[in-house]
């Protein structure tokens, strides 16, 4: 009998852990394009966490369901279940188990984000932010090369400027295959850069500069995303993120550079003015938007990807 | 109000009941100092600001059915999820938790009241109170806090009617009221618990659910003042001017994110422990067996009281927060899941090999379980900082929360209604309406959330009123299953309504459950008990055939034994 | 209310012997009353803590941390402010010992000390305030410095009307049967508000 629980236990943890695997396998493909080193590392640890959740999941749900179906009192039957109150074995193990699982969980997360080192060269506003406990641990196949951008947050537009090429652009362009160096400034309120596709985000404080670092591989047309909320037309700040081959970036660059700087369309800029013609508001007093970016390259506004438009009253009426 | 209390005791269905007496309604429209009254006006207060939320929730859910911001102004979509979030924290769990803990907590505990019964009525009154002044910022120019639950400045500073009050101010106002009867309300629980326990009723006695109300109601001690100090300090920024987090005038608005999750985050557990001590309490009384390692999964509430305070910053993994800091808080987050892991176990092993009775409050309970280990296990992946930098203020961890917030919370908050109903009532509830709420709730809550994991996997961010079309399928779902789930509050309303104005009047014992609570008349009489319980054995006795009190008849109190007239 | 379940507890008493040491426990209100008053100046802590870390973020952050033409604060007449506030825990203590032993004109005398005590550091303060070249909205740093010594000042106000209404009802005959709570848990406050004020004190004007 004793042994036949444990046949039939081993094997039904067997069955589940293939099924989690499997799972976990599947999970790539929940995620955007892996246009980055960083998606690809991040993407491993989420199969891992996929994988280990389905096993917890399923376990513990299956175990419920067995035992509503299989466990239920006759419609007359009064009498009690056995008074089991505890087992010090069993709660010892179920105690240790999840330990060593969540700190195996927290390890590889941690050789991960060590991997990532999103942060580049830390930049020590204080002296009281000790370095990066991760210490910088170069994987090989990062180049050489660091592209630096500075990306200026506005409330609500995305600019981006290419100090060594005298451009600037409400498109983010970058070559694959290089080290990309972020230099990020906010100008009144917190707003956060997130690139999906680059499974990247980190928040840009006013009078904070951060940084952020990463290695685009796949060519390619992506989003860019708000992500910490900042106001009324949070939900439009949005832009393109065009990764190219150096050769095409490099020729971006000379093309943008020979373009007179123009005010770009800007979503926010657009609604807020309209809202204020209108003769009654449907909403609330607005922040007045920062004026629309006055840019060498800027986006059309019909955006290039077509994911990507953010439909106006007026497309939908022609 | 002295000598009615016995009155009703023994005579419950006299024609004109007194005021205070147990079978009179007015008494709930008064400022009755009866724990037990009170319980229920908190219950009943709260569930109404849960409509509240709620149907803000369904103007959001009608917004984000199509990928443009179209339903409603982009301004008051911000408003929207800002009220929805606040209201249904600060108006709809902490009162109803804190009015089952008001109900039940003397009566499991053999106390006739809770050590303060004044201070209980003025924290309740405060409710109602600061409700009214967070709705009424919906008339202020320029509309209710447009800045999200968490008020992050510079934005929550912004102000851009210029006005002094504002929905900003009216919000700040409300929720530090709500603090201060938070705190008057913890103060008076612990003290109840610590201090009023029935002869016998060691604390290796008391119910699981006395201990997981013992334990929230300690990190409210501990955290409320912290994000008092944010508040007033946001207050000040926001009215006088001055420039604490401001981060253009020298400011850190990162200090006032710490602030708020150092109290915000373990408001989590404030939530869901008392939710954990209701698991404990249902499952053991319909599988019919004892809860398993009763004593750990007691202690296990003291040790997450503990860690909760020790993992905030894994709300601001984002926030330019500092390598170090990150993997700090990630190793220190991930540890919840051990305690929380003991609970979980146990309610399985307890659940294993019992004797299942489906009824409406094991379904919920079953159901909350369910959902809240995929939420728990979607928050250690939350904590995994690299997977967390990709979701983080996405749609993602809107699923994560509102699958422990509704799927565990308001599920196990109504196994908790069902199981104590004929307790508080008097009266039965309708199984058929009660399994009907289940189902609906159930599929509506799963359909709901479920997909904004898929959506935030894909990246996209939460608190937006307009988003690409790519998102378009999965928010359908979603809305659909919202709306799925504001109908299935009608048969609740509907069960809860009928049943107690005309429910078959229920017997002491329904359930044939163990506790203090089920030795009493239903519903109890003013002063509880007759003669204080003298506990003799550990709770959930279940199949040992063990009696809990040595003077169970004196203690309820015979119609004949005579109540001395003081 | 109250003497209803008084009488049921006598009536208990007849009944189970075993209930009589607990009932007399469960309804020794004052010792509630005082468990109850600690937790919440336990919790009360936790304000001034929460002031105090984000003063010591943000000194220890501050590019420019004084305002313009601000050099420091002027430690003499703080320092001796401290001195009385310190030196009135000692009179309050001096005080409820006069109390216990009965002796009414001793207690309220140094209570009354206690009070003017008191009231001479609010009034120190007022003056100090009054002389500052910088206000509440000079930067964080005149931010923090109003912001905690106007909330501790506050409660040493609370504490000073606490004490009032106390010397009052030492008047009321019979006040002390039922204990002395309302005296014991004003003099609990009144060493609460002295310390947060050393903290205070050593955090502003001694770290410089
Ligand atoms: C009642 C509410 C509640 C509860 C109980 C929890 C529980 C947990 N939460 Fe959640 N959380 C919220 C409410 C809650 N959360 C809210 C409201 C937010 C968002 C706020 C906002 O931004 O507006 C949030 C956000 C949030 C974040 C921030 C995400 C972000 O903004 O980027 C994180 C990150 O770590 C997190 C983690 C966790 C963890 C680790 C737990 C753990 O406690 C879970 C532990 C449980 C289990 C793990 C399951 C049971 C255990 C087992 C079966 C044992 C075996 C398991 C393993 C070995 C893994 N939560
Ligand atoms: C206890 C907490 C709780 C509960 C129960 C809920 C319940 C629901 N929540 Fe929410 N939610 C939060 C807490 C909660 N939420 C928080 C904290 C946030 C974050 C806010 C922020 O970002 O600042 C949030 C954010 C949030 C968002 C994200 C908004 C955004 O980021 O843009 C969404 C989107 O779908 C959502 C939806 C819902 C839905 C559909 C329900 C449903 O369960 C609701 C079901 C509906 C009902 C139960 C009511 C039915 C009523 C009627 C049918 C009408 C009758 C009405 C009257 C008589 C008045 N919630
Ligand atoms: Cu732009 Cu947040
Ligand atoms: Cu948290």
């Amino acid at each position: 009998m004793k042994t036949r629980t444990f046949l039939t236990l081993a094997i039904a943890a067997i069955v589940l852990a293939a099924i989690s695997w499997w799972i976990g396998q599947m999970s790539y493909s929940w995620m955007p394009p892996e246009a980055s080193i960083e998606a690809k590392l991040v993407d491993d640890l989420f199969s891992l966490l996929v994988a280990v959740a389905s096993f917890i999941f399923l376990g513990v749900t299956g175990t419920l369901l067995y035992s509503a179906v299989f466990s239920r009192a006759a419609k007359y039957d009064t009498s009690d279940g056995p008074p089991i109150e505890g087992n010090v074995a069993v709660e010892v193990v179920w105690t240790v188990i999840p330990f060593v699982i969540v700190m195996g969980i927290a390890f590889y997360s941690y050789q991960i984000y060590d991997q990532m080192d999103v942060h580049g060269p830390m930049e020590h506003r204080h002296a009281a932010v000790p370095t990066d406990a991760a210490a910088p641990q170069v994987p090989t196949e990062r180049p050489a090369e660091v592209e630096e951008i500075e990306v200026l947050a506005w409330q609500w537009a995305w600019e981006f400027r290419y100090p060594n090429a005298n451009v600037s652009s409400t498109e983010l362009h970058v070559p694959s295959d290089r080290r990309i160096r972020l230099a990020l400034k906010a100008d009144s309120v917190i707003h956060g850069f997130y690139v999906p596709a680059f499974r990247l985000k980190q928040d840009i404080i006013p009078r904070t500069d951060a940084q952020l670092e990463f290695t685009p591989i796949l060519e390619g047309t992506y989003r860019l995303r708000d992500s910490q909320y900042s106001g009324t037309y949070f939900a439009a700040m949005q832009a393109d993120v065009v990764v190219q081959s150096p050769e095409d970036y490099d020729q971006w660059l000379t093309l943008a550079a020979s373009q007179p700087p123009a005010t770009a369309y800007n979503q926010a800029v657009y609604e807020y003015e309209r809202a204020a013609k209108k003769p009654i508001s449907a909403g609330w007093k607005s922040v007045p938007p920062a004026p629309a970016p006055m840019v060498n390259y800027a986006a059309d506004p019909q955006p290039v990807s077509p994911q990507a438009a953010i439909p106006t009253p007026e497309d939908k009426q022609s | 109000m002295t000598t009615n209390a016995p009155t009703g005791a023994i005579a419950p269905n006299v024609e004109q009941p007194a005021p205070g007496a147990p079978n009179n309604w007015r008494r709930f429209f008064s400022f009755s100092t009866d724990h037990k009254v009170i319980g229920i006006q908190y219950i009943v207060t709260a569930f109404l600001f849960f409509l509240i939320g709620g149907l803000f929730a369904m103007i959001m859910r009608g917004e984000l059915i199509t990928p443009d911001a179209d339903l409603v102004d982009r301004t008051v979509y911000n408003a929207l999820f800002t009220m929805h979030g606040t209201v249904m924290l600060f108006m709809w769990t902490f009162p109803v938790l804190n009015g089952l803990a008001n109900y039940l907590v003397p009566l499991m505990i053999g106390a006739r009241d809770m050590a303060f019964p004044r201070l209980n009525a003025i924290a309740f009154w405060m409710v109602p109170v600061f409700g009214i002044i967070l709705m009424s910022s919906f008339l202020v120019p320029g509309g209710p806090a447009q800045a999200g639950w968490w008020s992050y400045p510079p934005v929550s500073l912004q102000n851009p009617g210029g006005n002094l009050v504002n929905g900003q101010f009216l919000w700040l106002v409300a929720v530090a009221l709500s603090g201060v009867s938070s705190i008057m309300g913890a103060v008076n629980i612990v003290t109840t618990i610590i201090k009023m326990r029935a002869p016998g009723m060691g604390f290796f006695r008391m119910p699981a659910f006395v201990w997981t109300v013992l334990s929230a109601q300690m990190i409210q001690l501990f955290g409320l003042p912290a994000l008092t100090a944010g508040a007033v300090m946001l207050l000040f920024d926001l009215t006088t001017g001055t420039s604490f987090f401001d981060p253009i005038k020298g400011g850190s608005p990162v200090l006032y994110q710490h602030f708020f999750w150092f109290y915000s985050h373990p408001a989590v557990y404030v939530i869901i422990l008392p939710v954990f001590g209701i698991f404990s309490e249902v499952f053991p009384v319909y599988a019919r067996k004892p809860l398993f390692g009763y004593k750990v999964v007691a202690v296990s509430s003291l040790i997450i009281t503990g860690l909760s305070a020790i993992v905030w910053v894994h709300h601001m993994f984002a926030s330019g927060t500092p390598g170090w800091m990150r993997m700090l808080f990630m190793f220190s987050t991930m540890l919840i899941s051990v305690p929380t892991g003991i609970k979980v176990f146990a309610w399985v092993a307890t659940v294993w090999g019992g004797k299942l009775r489906l009824t409406t409050p094991m379904l919920f309970a079953l159901g909350g379980l369910v959902m809240f280990v995929f939420s728990g296990i979607t928050g250690i992946m939350l904590a995994a900082v690299p997977f967390d930098i990709h979701v983080n203020n996405t749609y993602f961890v809107v699923g994560h929360f509102h699958y422990v917030i509704y799927g565990a919370t308001v599920m196990g908050v109504y196994a908790a209604i069902y199981h104590w109903f004929p307790k508080m009532t008097g009266r039965m509830y309708y199984e058929g309406l009660g399994k009907l709420h289940f189902a609906l709730t159930f599929i509506g809550a799963n359909l709901n959330f479920f997909p904004m994991h898929p959506l935030g996997l894909q990246g996209m961010p939460r608190r937006v009123a307009s988003y690409d079309p790519e998102f378009a399928f999965w928010n359908v779902i979603a809305s659909l299953g919202g709306f799925l789930l504001g109908m299935s509050t009608l048969p609740f309303i509907l069960n809860m309504v009928s049943s107690w104005v005309q429910g078959k009047p229920a017997p002491d014992n329904p359930w044939r459950a163990i506790g203090l609570e089920w030795l009493v008349s239903s519903p109890p009489p003013t002063e509880n008990f007759e003669e204080l319980p003298n506990v003799i054995a550990e709770p959930y006795g279940y199949g040992k055939d063990e009696p809990l009190v040595s003077n169970a008849s004196a203690m309820i109190g015979t119609e004949l034994a005579p109540t001395p007239s003081p | 209310m109250e003497s209803s379940v008084e009488s049921q507890t006598m009536n208990s008493q007849v009944v189970d012997g075993a209930a009589i040491a607990h009932t007399a426990h469960e309804h020794d209100e004052a010792a509630n009353s005082m468990f109850g008053f600690i937790v919440f100046l336990l919790s009360e802590s936790v304000i001034f803590l929460s002031f105090f870390v984000g003063y010591t973020v943000y000194k220890t952050n501050a590019v420019n941390w004084l305002p313009d033409g601000v050099s420091g604060l002027e430690v003499r007449e703080p320092l001796i402010n401290t001195l009385v506030l310190v030196s009135s825990s000692f009179v309050i203590y001096v005080a409820e010992r006069f109390l216990h032993k009965d002796n009414l004109w001793g207690f309220r005398a140094f209570w009354l000390l206690t009070m003017a005590m008191g009231s001479f550091f609010l009034y120190g303060q007022a003056v100090e305030w009054r002389s500052l070249e910088f206000g509440f909205t000079s930067g964080v740093f005149g931010g923090t410095f109003y912001l905690l010594t106007g909330f501790h000042g506050l409660h040493v106000l609370t504490g000073v009307l606490l004490q009032t209404l106390m010397l009052g009802r030492s008047f009321i005959p019979g006040n002390y049967d039922n204990g002395e709570f309302g005296v014991a848990a004003t003099s609990l406050f009144w060493h609460f508000v002295d310390v947060i004020w050393i903290i205070l004190f050593v955090l502003i004007y001694v770290w410089q």
